[in-house]
């Protein structure tokens, strides 16, 4: 038996899942990416697959984990076809973040390599434990682990010099 | 650091207005597509190949139909007993030997002579705008035959002095034959190969460990130079030359 979706029921969930995930995954995007059009393009093509996959979650955090594996990978291909790596300039911060302190900390955030960003992006702010982080990106917890280390070091290391 | 700095920092980011607007547009578009990026992977390969292609195509008349690189533009011709040039080629060109009665009647000057086969095989280069040519032999000699007088002969010293090794004359005769030692390279203009015609003396055939090759180098009148190779082989009463 088919199941008919009216385009209005279409439009209601795209608009409910932009509203749950777009900031969300726009704000990973943009620190992996360093560029705002990129990072739309990624959260675009993000939600033009769950469209057009319409896949099934068992539940909210399943979802949430889908939009953020799907992004993620996106931006892994975007950054890997694009030779030229473009770094956002405090200048256009300014046009997304509200708190001009975290300015410093952000840029650090943005030089760092894309595996340790999002390794740093997904246990510190989106809170996932390292199994978990293992399983979305496809990796192993250790490779996890020693990017955790890693990218805290080199964290460290940039926000020293950005504070100088 | 803090590591709540961190949330704080990235949660402080905000899409904007016009950018949710636009991905509820965009993604609710039926002729929607996805973002187009420069497959770099993808292109490279492509710009590999038609660099490749491009090197056949510029390399081509380069290339003989056995895949090897086009033969030099200058041709090697040997000449022996008889004087009948042979065009040096890729398949051998054999000459007999008549030198081995000569070897009977050596006298040695220096007393210390290397033991060679003295042949009467020359070469001579044929080509256009060719200024000069360079041969080196890596095992033997070129020599030269030289004729003197019975006085030239009495004069050892002078004999010595223009390495002159070898004298052979006819039995009550007081015309001399000598054999010259060229060394293993000499250099020859183009226009003066005749008068500068240089035989090959190579070590018998059981003595060698490798084979042995005479480098032809041809200087041309632009500066650019051309070589070629032949192997030597000393065969039984015979030797054959062959472009490498």
């Amino acid at each position: 038996m088919h199941q008919f979706v009216s385009t209005t029921e279409i439009e209601i969930d795209i608009d409910r899942m932009v509203d749950t995930y777009g900031n969300m995954l726009f704000r990973i995007c943009l620190v992996i990416l360093c560029n705002e059009s990129d990072a739309e393009d990624a959260v675009q093509d993000t939600f033009i697959k769950y469209l057009s996959k319409a896949p099934t979650f068992n539940d909210s955090e399943h979802e949430k984990a889908w939009f953020i594996t799907v992004a993620t990978n996106r931006c892994k291909n975007m950054r890997r076809y694009n030779i030229i790596r473009r770094h956002l300039d405090i200048n256009d911060l300014q046009l997304y973040c509200r708190n001009e302190e975290n300015y410093g900390l952000l840029e650090a955030l943005m030089k760092l390599p894309h595996k340790q960003k999002a390794v740093l992006l997904l246990h510190y702010v989106e809170g996932y434990k390292i199994e978990e982080i293992a399983k979305i990106l496809s990796i192993t917890a250790a490779a996890v682990k020693k990017r955790l280390q890693r990218g805290r070091e080199l964290l460290r290391q940039n926000y020293r010099e950005e504070e100088k | 650091m803090d590591e709540r700095k961190i949330k704080d920092a990235v949660n402080s980011i905000e899409m904007s207005k016009a950018i949710e607007n636009r991905l509820k547009t965009k993604c609710f578009d039926p002729n929607r597509e996805k973002s187009r990026q420069i497959n770099f992977k993808k292109w490279g390969s492509v710009a590999s190949a038609v660099g490749i292609l491009l090197l056949l195509l510029i390399n081509l008349p380069f290339i003989s139909n056995y895949g090897n690189s086009q033969m030099a533009t200058f041709t090697i011709t040997a000449y022996a007993a008889d004087n009948t040039g042979h065009e040096l080629l890729k398949e051998k060109t054999t000459f007999d030997l008549a030198t081995l009665e000569r070897i009977g009647v050596l006298t040695s000057i220096s007393g210390d002579g290397d033991n060679l086969i003295f042949t009467n095989v020359s070469l001579n280069v044929s080509g256009e705008n060719i200024d000069s040519i360079f041969y080196e032999i890596n095992k033997g000699t070129f020599i030269e035959d030289v004729i003197l007088s019975k006085e030239e002969v009495a004069n050892w010293d002078k004999l010595v002095l223009e390495k002159i090794n070898y004298l052979t004359n006819a039995p009550n005769s007081e015309i001399f034959q000598g054999i010259k030692y060229i060394g293993n390279t000499f250099t020859v203009k183009y226009s003066e190969q005749q008068k500068y015609k240089y035989s090959l003396a190579i070590p018998p055939h059981n003595s060698l460990e490798e084979e042995i090759l005479i480098n032809v180098t041809v200087t041309y009148k632009d500066g650019t130079s051309e070589q070629q190779d032949i192997v030597v082989n000393h065969e039984s009463g015979s030797i054959s030359l062959v472009l490498d």
